[in-house]
């Protein structure tokens, strides 16, 4: 009922905007294709999106959007569970879908923009509403850019009720009775502050370079309600410290090769938190511009981190203080992506139409192998076995 | 420690940085600047599926979403 009225509503709006005087509609539509192999701990997610942008008039442009995750798999219910394969492992089936509709406007003139967004995500189990408010603007003849942004999310997290000590507290079994009246499940808050601010600046005519970074503040329940961790005899639900500071910085450039028609990508980012973790992540991508309209673009990506100040891989024989973990990516890490992405501008006519409807219309088709190295984390004994993921996307941009 | 000579050399090297980011590059010579690859934060929804991945199979997020490059034309 919710998603229909918002969809209802967000059509309305849109119909409103396309049937003003002067608009132009931009729409994007597709979906990605998720999936991690494993024995017992495969996971596939599919993503459908449907974005539409509408300049109104010439300072004002509007929004909507949808976006789903419909999520179906197996993961770890109690981590550390004594179990020499993960064939024994006791796991959970997952089976869940994430809707998120968003809605924005930009205003615009030749000096600057301003975009406010807002999003609002539901599942079973989760429920987030998210403000973002960025601001832009050119200068030295558009050759240096500035970009400030501030997002503050109100999430909620559904929970078992009661007061428990951490070492006793029960994981979450199912998401059945979340977000009603049952007397056995509670709503967990958690309040995120995103501060992201960039730099982007022209340098040569084949020659650009970004600069960004973002400080980002939590507060609340940040766990796997789910998870347990074994600590002992008996396993707790994971517990995880309330607050949690995040900062990155990252730079990139990217260079034309003009003999090529190639461009030359180069990302480095560094990421550290108040968990203690921090990490490096470095990118190369290779973009060439093939025959007519057509794209290829290679990319490399590799990443590491480190462990959480509080995780251990055996809680019995090595606690960490008052906290304990089962999630993985709080342990050190590493993983290296290979991507391969195809984009193709269809040619327009000579009056710069497409079927007399479409101002420009685009395919993009992108695959990428994710693979995973998790060099301290173990079921008990058992290595993770889910460490090769695909991603698949098909993406379609028109212009009308 | 650095040294002098050292020193001198990462100064001279930060000076040349800072000069040419004075040099303004006109619009008629952004041709190869207006190409999508140029652009950052141009890449869609596909990256944005990603992107979402990563931050759910990664302990970090964040620092590298600032749009903006090219050419300006827009």
């Amino acid at each position: 009922m919710q998603l229909t009225r918002l969809c209802v509503l967000a059509l309305l709006l849109l119909f409103a905007a396309v049937n003003s005087a002067r608009a132009q509609v931009a729409l994007t539509a597709g979906s990605s294709l998720f999936r991690e192999q494993g024995g017992p701990l495969h996971m596939d997610v599919v993503m459908p999106s449907v974005n539409a942008a509408v300049d109104v008039a010439e300072p004002l442009q509007l929004r909507v959007g949808w976006m789903a995750d419909i999520v179906s798999g197996a993961s770890v219910a109690v981590v550390d569970a004594p179990a020499d394969r993960v064939d024994a492992i006791t796991t959970a089936t997952v089976s869940d879908t994430r809707h998120q509709l968003s809605g924005g406007l930009t205003l615009r003139d030749t000096q600057g923009s301003v975009d406010v967004t807002y999003h609002h995500a539901f599942e079973n189990d989760y429920r987030s509403d998210n403000f973002a408010v960025t601001a832009r603007t050119d200068l030295r003849d558009r050759n240096t850019g500035f970009e400030l942004g501030y997002a503050r999310a109100f999430d909620r997290v559904c929970d078992v009720a009661g007061t428990f000590e951490p070492v006793e507290k029960p994981r979450l079994d199912s998401s059945k009775g979340c977000f009603s009246d049952d007397k056995t499940r509670s709503t967990r808050e958690l309040a995120i502050h995103t501060l992201q601010a960039g730099i982007t600046h022209v340098w040569t005519p084949v020659f650009t370079t970004r600069l960004g970074v973002l400080a980002q503040l939590l507060h609340g329940f940040q766990v796997n309600p789910y998870r347990a961790v074994r600590i002992g005899k008996t396993a707790a639900q994971e517990h995880a410290p309330t607050d949690r500071a995040r900062y990155a910085l990252s730079a990139s450039g990217r260079y034309w090769l003009v003999p090529l028609s190639a461009a030359l990508g180069l990302e480095a980012r560094v990421y550290r938190d108040s968990w203690g973790i921090s990490s490096f992540s470095g990118e190369l991508s290779y973009d060439q511009k093939l025959f007519g309209d057509v794209r290829l673009r290679l990319r490399l990506r590799y990443y590491a981190q480190g462990r959480a100040a509080f995780y251990s891989d055996d809680y019995m024989l090595a606690p960490k203080g008052r906290y304990f973990t089962g999630d993985r990516e709080l342990s050190a890490m590493r993983s290296a992506l290979f991507g391969v992405a195809f984009r193709w501008q269809l040619p327009t006519d000579e009056s710069g139409r497409l079927l007399g409807f479409l101002s420009s219309f685009a395919l993009v088709l992108k695959g990428d192998l994710l693979r995973s190295f998790f060099d301290e984390f173990h079921y008990d004994r058992a290595e993770v076995p889910n460490t090769l993921a695909q991603l698949l996307s098909l993406e379609l941009r028109a212009t009308l | 420690m650095l040294d002098s000579a050292c020193s001198s050399k990462l100064c001279m090297l930060l000076m040349a940085a800072v000069l040419s980011a004075c040099v303004s590059v006109r619009p008629e010579d952004k041709e190869h600047l207006a190409e999508p690859a140029m652009t950052f934060g141009d890449e869609g929804m596909s990256e944005q599926h990603e992107q979402h991945v990563l931050d759910n199979r990664e302990g970090s997020t964040g620092g590298g979403d600032t749009r903006g490059g090219g050419c300006g034309c827009n």
